[in-house]
């Protein structure tokens, strides 16, 4: 990887042909065409981002540069050999290693088994020598900077973002040639680390492939992109010379309206609110209270672990808080459980924040998972049929503009972004007055995210109260009436329409700038 | 969470690698020994060489059929397939008897091979062909009990000797054979526990994709987790043998559901990924010896289900108690 003791041309020649170059990829599955004509090309010491709409053929591609699928047509080369892997192990082993998503990480082992796994170093007897696997783990993380994570700790109780990292570092440590990024930043709330990391994997003439869907990263980041639509792939540019909005327009076809909104703040009158937080702690919070009054979008930022995920957690019923009360309507709440929080008052609504895990039952349809909640209001004398589902998921799916046809397929087998389309529209049928979303649009792209952004204000146009949090600033920028920063598990400042701006956002969740604006 | 803290702990030393062999199993070697002492108090004969030989002798079946169906169940798999390999090694066993030392050998390893084979097939079909392992091991289950009755129509026949008396003997009238057996078995696990095999066994049991994806051959490691458990099962129906030395084409069937039990009782979760073999042995020695303690208190044995039913229940609630105490610290 490194050309130490080569001339400086022969070296450049040497990282050109670690490049990778795929022609004319074609998948379908069955009937359904996946990926229909897709080129790339990946230049050594460059980062490379991959742009397209949920659906428009970014996972197959993907999948079929990490060997999890072989493409119908096409051809790959690596560094100028074929590159055809027929697994994943064998992709890495031809130094092509990808960090995914949805995260592969197995949550029973440790951290340093994880990042060694599957050839965890032998002792003498030929078993798995433990304490060289620390070692490994230990001198890994602590090359990448991250040190305070405990190579003997066990996976699955680390936060998401860190458990993000974890799969970065794992698909660097055995990316020779190319890394591909799926959506790495989705759990982190900050750049730098990785772009840190990044920089250092380019600088070996690693190429690196960078799917995002914030654009203002991928222009931070990423020399080139290629945009995908429909499965194909639509055009490679340099992002210097493409505007924000000539990319919105290829990857869907049109030009997608960014301006801000118009903020109709609440009536200021003194009304009962909808929802009253009175000095709330635990997990992680520490004595916050804020009201929520009817009709009002409000945004949480902060950084990771500043004590979001309790406070959602404590208002959906799924922990209990350490001291604090909740009112709901005026009168004090009793939230035990998801269904108590649901049946309080005019109700509280939940979007949890891991969907594979806590969010869709992913054997069942899309129309089962979203009248879930309402399941005993669809059924004729106890009896619930697939068409009485249809029915009753269909005018929430409408508010997602959730394409009705995909309300019959398995949850599990659509994309990422219909998959949260219908956790949205989920949320919607409860009836609950009151929605707490916790990122709402965490790994979904543009156009979803327009339509999810549409609903949310419809609900609050008819009268409905959110809650939202947020790992995207633009996004509490673009949504929030009112925005509350929290550090340190405390309400750190809070700001009211125009006064929520990008800028005193950032110095608020780094615990910085001048209290309340 | 316990399988976790064994490589957490970097110091080593023999207290701390005793500790470590039982801090999964520590709960259910707890139950056991206080089961003991009841029993001991019961019956002081309890403590005798030869009445610790005679249980060993009834719980090595059970703690060798759960020991196989263990591993399966940690891999997130149900082995249906274990009351079909003990039947048809007892009645081949009974039916084709070997005598002597050599004899035995062999009919030991005629038993392993039975259970390697039905294991394979068991391996082909839920890690190559992706059936559901309860729906796989039924089908190999009625299939393995229909060939016992093909090989013995009915109870009879007679184990060699040989197998009957030394198997179920003791060395030195102390070390009861059967109890040698079974450790064998426990030292073979706890060196596999620490192979990439046994880790891979642990993380496909977590979670298959992340397993998948994070380069480990799942096919390989469920295929290999079928054999394994196969050759226990073949020792199991062994053993059995040697204590019932008689033929019974049925002779496997009670312990389909015991072994079951005897795994969850050892705090091995049914959904895979956590527990261990040991706990699930002494899970099995729990079951047999609070068969005894009954019987000693003059409990008629028709009891005995229901009492092993309720123990199962409060194993389960009070490690679940356990596990939450922990984790919410």
């Amino acid at each position: 990887m490194t050309a130490t003791g080569h001339g400086a041309a022969q070296a450049v020649a040497e990282q050109l042909a670690f490049a990778l170059s795929a022609a004319g990829l074609r998948k379908a599955y069955g009937a359904t065409v996946a990926l229909e004509q897709a080129d790339i090309t990946l230049t050594a010491g460059r980062v490379h981002a991959l742009l397209g709409e949920n659906g428009a053929g970014k996972s197959t591609l993907v999948r079929i540069l990490t060997g999890a699928v072989r493409p119908d047509a096409g051809t790959i080369t690596l560094g100028g050999a074929p590159y055809a892997p027929r697994s994943l192990i064998a992709a890495r082993g031809m130094g092509v290693a990808t960090a995914f998503q949805e995260l592969s990480l197995v949550p029973n082992l440790t951290v340093a088994q994880n990042l060694l796994l599957p050839d965890l170093p032998k002792g003498p007897l030929g078993l798995v020598s433990f304490r060289r696997v620390l070692e490994q783990g230990a001198d890994i993380l602590a090359r990448h900077g991250l040190q305070r994570i405990d190579p003997g700790a066990q996976v699955g109780l680390l936060p998401l973002a860190e458990r993000q990292r974890i799969e970065i570092v794992r698909a660097i440590e055995n990316a020779a040639r190319v890394l591909i990024l799926d959506e790495p930043t989705a759990a982190l709330a900050e750049t730098d680390w990785l772009f840190d990391r990044i920089r250092m994997v380019t600088a070996q003439g690693v190429a690196v492939l960078y799917i995002s869907h914030r654009l203002a990263e991928v222009r931070e980041i990423c020399s080139d992109a290629t945009v995908l639509r429909n499965g194909r792939s639509i055009a490679s540019v340099g992002l210097s010379q493409a505007s924000d909005g000539d990319i919105f327009e290829m990857m869907v076809g049109r030009r997608v309206d960014h301006s801000a909104r118009d903020r109709v703040g609440p009536p200021a009158d003194g009304s009962t609110p909808r929802l009253a937080v009175k000095g709330l702690s635990g997990h992680g919070l520490r004595d916050v209270s804020f009201a929520l009054r009817p009709g009002e979008v409000l945004g949480l930022a902060a950084l990771e672990g500043q004590g979001q995920r309790g406070l959602f957690r404590m208002l959906a019923g799924l922990a209990v808080p350490d001291a604090g009360q909740v009112e709901i309507d005026g009168s004090p709440a009793a939230l035990g459980s998801p269904r108590q929080a649901l049946r309080s008052g005019s109700g509280l609504a939940y979007l949890p924040e891991e969907r594979k895990t806590e969010g869709i039952l992913a054997g069942l349809s899309a129309a089962t998972n979203v009248v879930l909640p309402v399941l005993s209001g669809s059924a004729a004398a106890g009896v619930i049929t697939p068409q009485a589902e249809l029915r009753a998921a269909g005018p929430s799916a409408a508010k997602v503009e959730m394409t009705p046809r995909y309300l019959g397929f398995a949850i599990g087998d659509l994309s990422g972004g219909n998959q949260q389309k219908a956790l949205i529209a989920r949320t919607l049928a409860t009836g609950a007055k009151t929605l707490l979303l916790f990122d709402p649009t965490r790994g979904v792209d543009v156009g979803t995210k327009q339509s999810i952004y549409a609903a949310i204000r419809a609900f609050a146009q008819d009268g409905g109260s959110v809650i939202f949090y947020s790992s995207e600033l633009p996004e509490v920028v673009q949504l929030a009436d009112r925005c509350l920063a929290l550090y340190g598990g405390k309400v750190f400042a809070e700001f009211e329409g125009d006064a929520i701006a990008e800028q005193a956002l950032v110095t608020a969740i780094h615990g910085h700038g001048g209290g309340h604006a | 969470m316990a399988f976790a803290q064994h490589q957490t702990s970097r110091r080593a030393g023999l207290p701390q690698m005793l500790l470590r062999l039982t801090r999964g199993a520590m709960l259910i070697v707890g139950i056991y020994l206080i089961l003991y002492a009841f029993y001991a108090y019961q019956q002081p004969k309890a403590l005798t060489f030869s009445s610790f030989g005679s249980l060993m002798n009834n719980t090595a079946p059970l703690a060798l059929a759960a020991a196989g169906q263990a591993l399966v169940v940690i891999s997130r798999g149900f082995d249906l397939s274990v009351a079909g390999v003990i039947s048809i090694c007892n009645v081949t066993l009974a039916v084709y008897a070997m005598d002597g030392p050599g004899g035995a050998l062999l009919s030991a390893l005629l038993c392993i091979a039975i259970g390697v084979t039905v294991g394979a097939v068991n391996g082909v079909l839920v890690a190559v062909l992706r059936l559901q392992s309860i729906a796989a091991t039924l089908a190999t289950m009625i299939i393995c009990q229909g060939i016992a009755l093909v090989i013995l129509k009915a109870p009879g026949g007679s184990v060699a000797n040989w197998i009957a008396d030394e198997m179920t003997g003791r060395l030195w009238k102390t070390i009861p054979v059967s109890g040698l057996v079974v450790a064998f078995v426990v030292v073979v696990w706890l060196m596999i526990r620490r192979s990439r095999y046994g880790l891979s066994l642990y993380a496909i049991g977590a979670d298959e994709q992340s397993a998948a994806l994070s380069g480990i051959n799942t096919r390989r490691v469920r295929f290999v987790t079928f054999v394994l458990a196969g050759a226990i099962y073949g020792l199991a129906g062994f053993m059995l043998s040697a204590q019932t030395a008689t033929g019974n084409p049925t002779s496997g069937t009670p312990l389909l559901m015991l072994s079951f039990a005897a795994v969850a009782l050892g705090g091995t979760s049914l959904s895979g990924g956590k527990g261990g073999v040991f706990a699930s042995i002494m899970g099995a020695a729990v079951l047999m010896l609070l068969q005894k303690v009954l019987f000693s208190f003059g409990i008629a044995s028709f009891y005995t289900g229901m009492f092993q039913g309720v123990a199962l229940i409060c194993a389960v609630v009070f490690s679940g108690l356990l596990t939450r105490l922990g984790e919410a610290k």
